[in-house]
């Protein structure tokens, strides 16, 4: 290697420090020393930090508010994803047409991503509220009963789905849009000579061809839905009895009871359930290739 | 019916629900801001009366912290943007330009970061600022809000440099600049737009950061916009969401507005960040 090379080698070192300092110290370590909380009892009114080896992990797979918290992280991702998808979908449709006012049109749709989740949450919250919320006021006014949306299992989780889907759709709508856009306007023309309908042309031309960017925004938002905290904390608290508890908030629960030990282990499971999610994104991305 | 007809029918209907879909929380959050006794109305929305007192509560009353909690967001959410950028185009520009060991692995390597769960750092990040003593400073939130961001702001400013030709550069390289002169005499100014979405979504990021917040403050001095709206109660019990959703309505107007106005620089930003490798 010349001297010349190994000078800007060094550069480009002293360059990216910064930035690999601030991940390291800040994201890589603390999932390191949380991974190390999780092999030790760590109590805080248990005095004595002790190794105690997967003991926690096996707690923790022990009990069955795990596994429901698990599936209800499962099922929360899963529907909200499809019905964030369709939906993104459909909005990217109509924003791809030509029609008047389309920049304003594309503005509008960025609002939920841009109210912040939290203050989302209490505005669905008041939203929600049984006696003097919008939804329940609608349902009068229509003659049907009013629902007690945090009261039940089902309603509550659906409360929740309902909130994230109206936050997150625009991020999908605009990946889906970047896709329909990147589509050959002739394909289209070409179909309609060969006397595509219009329903024929979205099956057969637009679904393959958004494929790729489809399966990488989907992937994306699941990893996204599979850490849902914030939306939960603030909406039902993870209530009613646990029915919308996800993991990342099973964890924070542990953590606020002071067993650092067991959140840590839960922690580290989500972790590595997002992380396999997170290996599937990198492949399929194809990230890479986009550097040569 | 044709086909046109019909597609013309159905952009119609979508368009009007699209609309109303995105729009209605918030206009809903904007009309009980400016409801009087927002919690006594019962069925009785025709009975509207508009008030600013809530407004006017939740500027003036020192015991509520608003005014606090909106200067820690913005005061911390402002040094967060400034350094990620920083710090992530002189990463993207190494990245981009300089050839080393390793260079296809670091952009790799720090998206995958970003998709970790937040809970999982926690669990240490929590006793490390706890020990530092930095509970209730803008350090315990500054460090990890930067590192939290970086990932998107590396990705959006590689997307965008390695878009932009190598002799251009290269050329200032030749006439006996530096590398960071070439930096921030050549790239940074053919790069605003990009340098521009990734500050703004940074600065959204930052200002919408819950877990963190809520864990490593406990009272005004460093508290948050999303904590004290999230933690926000009233005295009696009774929650008081009119002065609930003024405090929103103050802290999210401003973003509405910055997202409607630099709405393009948005849109490429949030396209880059997520879909580099297409």
């Amino acid at each position: 290697m010349g001297k010349m090379e190994y000078r800007e080698e060094k550069l480009a070192y002293g360059m990216l420090f910064p930035m690999l300092a601030f991940v390291i110290l800040f994201i890589v370590i603390p999932v390191i020393g949380t991974f190390w909380i999780s092999l030790h009892r760590d109590v805080t009114f248990i005095p004595g930090f002790k190794f105690v080896g997967v003991r926690n992990y096996i707690l923790v797979l022990k009990k069955p508010e795990f596994w429901h918290s698990l599936m209800v992280t499962v099922a929360f991702s899963l529907v909200s994803v499809t019905l964030e998808t369709m939906l993104g979908l459909i909005f990217a449709l109509i924003l791809n047409e030509e029609i008047k006012g389309r920049g304003l049109l594309r503005a509008i749709v960025l609002i939920p991503w841009a109210v912040p989740t939290i203050i989302s949450a209490r505005t669905w919250e008041l939203m929600y509220n049984y006696s003097y919320g919008l939804f329940n006021w609608i349902f009068s006014q229509v003659g049907l009963g009013a629902i007690n949306w945090f009261g039940t299992p089902i309603s509550a989780f659906f409360a929740v789905v309902f909130a994230d889907v109206w936050k997150t759709t625009p991020f999908m709508t605009l990946l889906l849009l970047a896709g329909l856009q990147a589509i050959p306007k002739d394909t289209y023309e070409a179909a309609i000579i060969d006397g595509a309908s219009m329903f024929q042309r979205f099956w057969h031309i637009t679904i393959p061809l958004l494929k790729p960017v489809l399966i990488v925004a989907v992937t994306l938002r699941t990893i996204d839905a599979l850490r849902v905290f914030d939306i939960i904390y603030v909406l039902t608290g993870g209530g009613p009895g646990g029915a919308t508890t996800s993991i990342s908030l099973l964890a924070f629960n542990y953590y606020n009871l002071g067993d650092y030990g067991v959140g840590s282990a839960i922690s580290i499971i989500t972790f590595l359930t997002v992380l396999s999610f997170t290996v599937v994104y990198l492949k399929i991305g194809r990230f890479q290739e986009g550097l040569k | 019916m044709n086909e046109k007809g019909l597609k013309r029918i159905m952009i119609i209907i979508g368009t009007t629900l699209m609309v109303l879909i995105c729009l209605f929380p918030f206009v809903w959050m904007v009309v009980i801001s400016f409801t009087k006794d927002a919690t006594f109305l019962g069925s009785s929305y025709v009975h509207f009366q508009f008030t600013i007192n809530n407004y006017r509560t939740v500027l003036s009353d020192p015991t509520l912290h608003f005014l606090d909690y909106f200067k820690n967001s913005v005061i911390i959410a402002t040094l967060v943007t400034v350094v990620t950028v920083t710090i992530s185009a002189l990463g993207a520009y190494a990245v981009s330009r300089i050839n080393f060991r390793g260079r296809m692995a670091v952009p790799i390597f720090v998206l995958g970061l970003s998709m970790f769960p937040q809970i999982s750092l926690v669990g240490y990040l929590f006793k490390f600022i706890e020990r530092l003593g930095w509970i209730n400073t803008y350090k315990a939130l500054f460090f990890p809000y930067v590192a939290w961001t970086m990932p998107l702001a590396l990705w959006i400013l590689l997307s965008y440099f390695t878009q932009l030709p190598k002799d251009l550069d290269e050329a200032a390289l030749i006439d006996g600049a530096s590398r960071i002169q070439a930096l921030y005499k050549v790239i940074i100014p053919l790069s605003a737009p990009a340098l521009f979405s990734t500050a703004l979504l940074v600065f959204i990021a930052a200002f919408n950061e819950f877990m963190f917040a809520l864990l490593f403050t406990t009272d005004y001095r460093a508290r948050t916009v999303p904590v004290g709206i999230a933690l926000f109660q009233g005295v009696h019990g009774e929650v008081p969401w009119g002065n609930i959703m003024a405090a929103s309505a103050i802290s999210t107007i401003p973003l509405v507005i910055l997202a409607l106005i630099f709405q393009k620089y948005i849109v490429s930003g949030l396209t880059a960040g997520a879909l580099k490798g297409e």
